[in-house]
């Protein structure tokens, strides 16, 4: 089957990977030896480790945690990017950190609120705060993990490397009650929202001493993309409207300004004239997120739009300039990016469109025919040619196999639905785990939303829901209860076991109720998109 | 690291044999374009199948295409051409967004692009279309047939009495290719007559004369004083006037309109069935088409029947279209029979567990007032059912507790006018039998599943009982559907009749209710997508003229 074919993938980059490169970042494909990319913590095994378990391999998983924990050593003098260290290192040690015990490690008795993933999470993490002491609160790019911030480093950094960080940092908060990782990631979010222009659009890179805009095209591709992503998924992850709002009031502006003929353009972020009429491949995580906030109807349109430009060439080019349909120069590679297929995954899920499967079809039969080498897979560096670069970015194990596996495996754990949890006894009471719900970061790093309730000693809060959960048990009895309408998505929305999440439920009930009830839930679906699929898309719908 | 290795980059692969070699599909895969055109001296049909190694869809048609050739490789040559290498011919001259991409050619004509589905027996039926685009019509019966099908016709009549070719006709043969390049589903089909008499039958006196068929409107011939007499003519001139009583759905997959725009004309039947363009014979499509030219009939003397009447009728006078004409004429002067406008109500159901439901008909009487003598707006107003139906959900709570066999009628006054009053009967139908099944917007949609999966278990469990219940059901449907004949006349709303295969598209069937594990893939839904509703023939019954 498809799925099996995936895994197989998987195998042989991974165990080349190993063989060849270990203990370097990445794996080069067409000399069979590795090389350290973005620091020198073996990225490509921290980085798949959360995709062995899907994938089931328990033994290699705990084998792997193992090798890590003797391993890794932050305290090294190497100048690190502080977005990628977040999201791949961070990111990927907190989420093998939670699925630790349902891969069948001896964890320690304080987990999940305490374990050694989790520490060497929190140890990167603060290895990153000397970046976000700036008069802005908006990080620096680069970090040096042994002195801080070198001296003379430029405060030019992108919109993205400033708002990636509270998916992974609020996370960390929750679990170990130190707040100033949620802290400076909140603060870093707004200091962004307040930068926008007057009509309503962030550029993609700002002075973060002085708060000016240096590069002031405004999209949602390189640069931006996951400020966006983290708005929505933040305000998921942690039931917060603030966040969600923020996102909605861009989503307006991009729609304005950018959208034309369900492609998104990049626009001068004060006068929202074109500046660039360019699809770029990492866009291409839009109608994902489109459908974490239910626009299923749009996300539809645009994933056909971006899916003409991979049948043309086996791939998605860096950039492919919309009105000459064709790549552009110096930007024709494709490094074997996951965002197409992510957006495919999760659109399966809400629409289960056959269209979605024939995408992950031509992905694999594209990777395997033209990138696969004898030790893995190799970037395309010309999608003209399918000439071929020596590099395997850790992404590519993380992410794009990751997601191609989840969109053939509908019955993979992490699509769980809710109707299975595991009950955790912590130092705080009793905690419900793997419920599904879960928040992939922006490096495809699952996080298990239920797990932020469990590390926090708040007897107050503890009776409130206790409250709020007799209350929901008795207009279950008395009335007819309108269930929550299901989230018409595996992934974005925790739905639990009604028994052991009514607290939870609970609790995203009270939140709502307070004000407009829909900012955190899905809108109904139109009538019409029973019909969306095969390629059929309808107008007015929105 | 050492710094060298960065640098290293490696050409793609050379290409490899796509196809087998004992394959009966010539495989150039090296892209040898200029071959391939050489090739194209050797056949008088050539198949051409560009593809592009690594793509999903060009893999996914190779077998199809294979077993095509396997059938058709002593008449047709094909020739399959990597267009992706980029030292190849056929990447250096041209440009393609997609993969892969068919064309055809009938000698020097072409090339046709193939843009239907990519199944064996559709492509192999468009091969055979290009192959013979002319369908030759020897006889009376021929000619009966070739104009009773459902999808429009065009007969030449070209006398072979002189060599080498009558005049015209390879225009006319031209004109046929043509339109498969523009009309690629082949929906017009084209036709020729040679014999005199055979002619006769629909007019034709002339050798050289084009006809359109049509079923509901009078059929046109081709007025060659007006348009040139060019095959792109004819072509267009079929397209623009033919009449389109049932139309096929095939969406390509991609990103299409088609949908939005075909159900934004107002409430359509989807028809599923299953379909091989191969069969020669399809009883359900003219079981389909029976009921189609019913619907379309607008008065018992005119439209389709007469003509078909008169073409198995031999001794009658030929018409001309003059005649025709009066004809028409005629009818519109003939006072239209009145027919109450009625609209189907199914009652909300609250209690999903409940196994009946209320189904009325509704209907607005004109009792009083002026009338005009002759009525020539069809004159059942759509504003008038809104109305009717406003009033009738302001009663609704009257209606709501009958549970009864019998059909209760009751009257009520229209708010608007006080000339009219509305007629609402009701009676309760057993769930069991439920034929129309209405889903409005979100807060039905619960019950609804719940009903549709309690209607499986009946299927797999009671299944003969269930044989029993069917024969108490059809006159029930008789009772709240009346006789369809000119239906499209009547009410001002009308139903457009779609027809898709679900051998290609059961999805949107399941969509609409129908279950994913049935044996007949036959399936019928009405869509009102401005209404937001729809309504479901049961699946137990089978698709036959009268249920529809």
């Amino acid at each position: 089957s498809r799925r099996e074919r995936v895994r197989a993938m998987f195998y042989h980059a991974y165990e080349h990977y190993l063989e060849s490169a270990f203990p370097y970042d990445e794996l080069r494909p067409l000399t069979c030896d590795g090389q350290d990319t973005w620091g020198s913590f073996s990225l490509t095994l921290i980085d798949a480790l959360d995709t062995l378990l899907i994938l089931g391999n328990v033994s290699e998983f705990q084998r792997v945690v193992n090798v890590l924990q003797e391993g890794v050593d932050f305290d090294i003098d190497v100048n690190a990017s502080v977005f990628e260290t977040n999201i791949r290192v961070v990111g990927g040690l907190l989420s093998a950190h939670l699925l630790s015990r349902k891969a069948g490690v001896e964890v320690e008795a304080g987990w999940p609120c305490s374990g050694p993933l989790l520490r060497m999470a929190e140890e990167a993490a603060r290895k990153l705060l000397p970046a976000f002491q700036t008069p802005t609160g908006m990080p620096y790019g680069t970090v040096n993990l042994l002195h801080g911030v070198n001296p003379g480093e430029t405060p030019v950094t992108c919109t993205a490397g400033i708002g990636t960080f509270i998916v992974e940092f609020a996370t960390l908060s929750h679990l170990t009650g130190d707040p100033v990782f949620e802290d400076v990631a909140r603060k870093a979010l707004k200091a962004l929202w307040k930068n926008r222009s007057d009509i309503g659009l962030v550029g993609n890179h700002i002075d973060v001493i002085t708060a000016k805009w240096v590069a002031q095209d405004a999209g949602i591709g390189a640069g931006v993309d996951s400020y966006f992503e983290y708005l929505v998924k933040g305000a998921i992850l942690l039931q917060d409207k603030e966040l969600m709002s923020m996102f909605l009031e861009y989503n307006k502006a991009i729609k304005n300004y950018t959208k034309f003929d369900d492609w998104y353009l990049w626009v001068q972020m004060y006068k929202g004239t074109v500046s660039m009429p360019v699809f770029q491949s990492l866009e291409a995580y839009w109608p994902g997120l489109q459908s974490l906030i239910g626009d299923v109807d749009n996300a539809m349109r645009t994933f056909l739009n971006y899916y003409t430009v991979w049948k043309q060439f086996g791939g998605l080019p860096e950039f492919y300039n919309i009105p000459q349909g064709y790549t552009v120069d110096k930007r024709e590679g494709y490094p074997l990016r996951p965002e197409l297929i992510e957006s495919a995954m999760y659109l399966y899920r809400a629409t289960r469109d056959p269209t979605l499967l024939e995408l992950g079809r031509d992905a694999v039969e594209s990777i395997e025919k033209i990138s696969k080498v004898d030790c893995g897979f190799a970037t395309i560096k010309d999608l003209r040619d399918h000439r071929l670069d020596n590099r395997m970015e850790s992404f590519f194990l993380a992410e794009t196999i990751k997601y191609l596996y989840l969109l053939f495996d509908p019955d993979n754990f992490i699509h769980n639905d809710g109707s299975d949890f595991d009950v955790v006894v912590t130092p705080y009471g009793e905690c419900v785990l793997n419920a599904g719900g879960y928040i992939f970061n922006t490096e495809a790093h699952p996080i298990d939303p239920a797990a932020l309730h469990c590390c926090r000693r708040r007897k107050e809060e503890q009776w409130e829901v206790e409250d709020l959960m007799r209350e929901f048990y008795s207009q279950k009895k008395t009335k007819k209860f309108t269930l929550k309408k299901a989230p018409n998505h595996g992934e974005g929305e925790s739905a639990n076991d009604p028994e052991d999440a009514s607290s939870e439920k609970a609790g995203e009930k009270r939140n709502s109720k307070k004000s407009s009830h829909s900012l955190l839930s899905c809108p109904s679906q139109s009538f019409n998109s029973k019909l969306a699929v095969l390629g059929q898309v309808f107008l007015d719908n929105t | 690291s050492c710094s060298r290795a960065k640098d290293v980059t490696m050409p793609a692969k050379l290409p490899v044999n796509f196809f087998s070699t004992r394959s009966p599909v010539i495989d150039l895969f090296r892209g040898q374009l200029d071959y391939a055109d050489q090739l194209r001296q050797d056949s008088e049909i050539v198949l051409y199948f560009f593809y592009a190694p690594w793509c999903g869809q060009s893999i996914a048609a190779r077998e199809e295409i294979e077993h095509v050739a396997s059938r058709l490789s002593d008449q047709v040559l094909f020739v399959a051409v990597n267009c992706w290498w980029n030292q190849g011919k056929c990447r250096k001259q041209k440009h393609f967004f997609y993969f892969p991409v068919i064309h055809l050619y009938h000698r020097s004509f072409g090339p046709i692009e193939y843009k239907g589905p990519m199944s064996a027996v559709y492509i192999e039926k468009f091969v055979r279309r290009v192959m013979t685009p002319l369908l030759y019509i020897s006889s009376r019966s021929k000619l009966l047939d070739f104009l009773s099908n459902y999808e429009p016709g065009v007969v030449g009549f070209f006398e072979f009495n002189a060599s080498p070719q009558p005049p015209g006709y390879l225009t006319f043969f031209t004109s046929a290719l043509h339109s498969l390049k523009k009309d690629y589903l082949g929906t017009i089909r084209f036709g020729v007559v040679t014999d005199k008499r055979v002619a006769e039958e629909i007019s034709l006196v002339h050798s050289g004369t084009v006809y359109l068929h049509r079923h509901a409107n009078t059929s046109l011939i081709y007025p060659k004083d007006i348009m040139n007499f060019t095959a792109e003519n004819i072509c267009k001139w079929a397209l623009e006037n033919r009449e389109m009583l049932i139309r096929w759905l095939r969406p390509h997959g991609g990103k299409s309109l088609l949908l939005n725009n075909e159900l934004k004309k107002g409430p359509a039947l989807l028809i599923f069935i299953p379909y091989n363009p191969l069969a020669e014979i399809h009883p359900l499509l003219d079981e389909i088409t029976k009921v189609a030219l019913e619907y379309h009939k607008c008065n018992k003397s005119q439209g389709a029947e007469p003509d078909l009447q008169h073409v198995g009728d031999s001794d009658s006078p030929a018409f001309d279209s003059s005649v025709t004409d009066a004809h028409l004429k005629f009818s519109e002067t003939f006072p239209i029979a009145k027919y109450p406008c009625c609209n189907t109500v199914v009652l909300p159901q609250w209690h999903s567990i409940s196994r009946t439901h209320n189904v009325c008909e509704l209907c607005v009487n004109q009792t009083l007032g002026v009338k005009p003598n002759k009525v020539h707006v069809p004159h059942c107003n759509f504003l008038e059912i809104e109305a009717a139906l406003d009033s009738f959900y302001l009663q609704e709570h009257t209606f709501f507790q009958v549970i009864s066999d019998t059909i209760e009628c009751s009257n009520f006054l229209s708010f608007y006018s006080p000339f009219s009053y509305y007629t609402a009967c009701c009676r309760t139908v057993n769930r069991h039998f439920l034929s129309l099944i209405s889903s409005e917007k979100t807060i039905f949609q619960t019950p609804k599943v719940a009903f549709s999966s309690h209607g499986k278990k009946d299927n797999t469990q009671f299944s003969i009982p269930h044989i029993e219940d069917r024969n108490c059901f059809i006159p029930d449907l008789n009772i709240s559907s009346t006789n369809i004949t000119g239906l499209s006349c009547r009410t001002n709303k009308t139903l457009n009749l779609y027809l898709l295969d679900s051998n290609l598209f059961w999805i949107y069937a399941e969509r609409l209710g129908a279950s994913r594990s049935t044996h007949f893939k036959e399936f019928a839904a009405i869509v009102d997508l401005k209404e937001e509703v729809h309504y479901v023939l049961d699946q137990n019954q089978s698709l036959v003229g009268p249920t529809l």
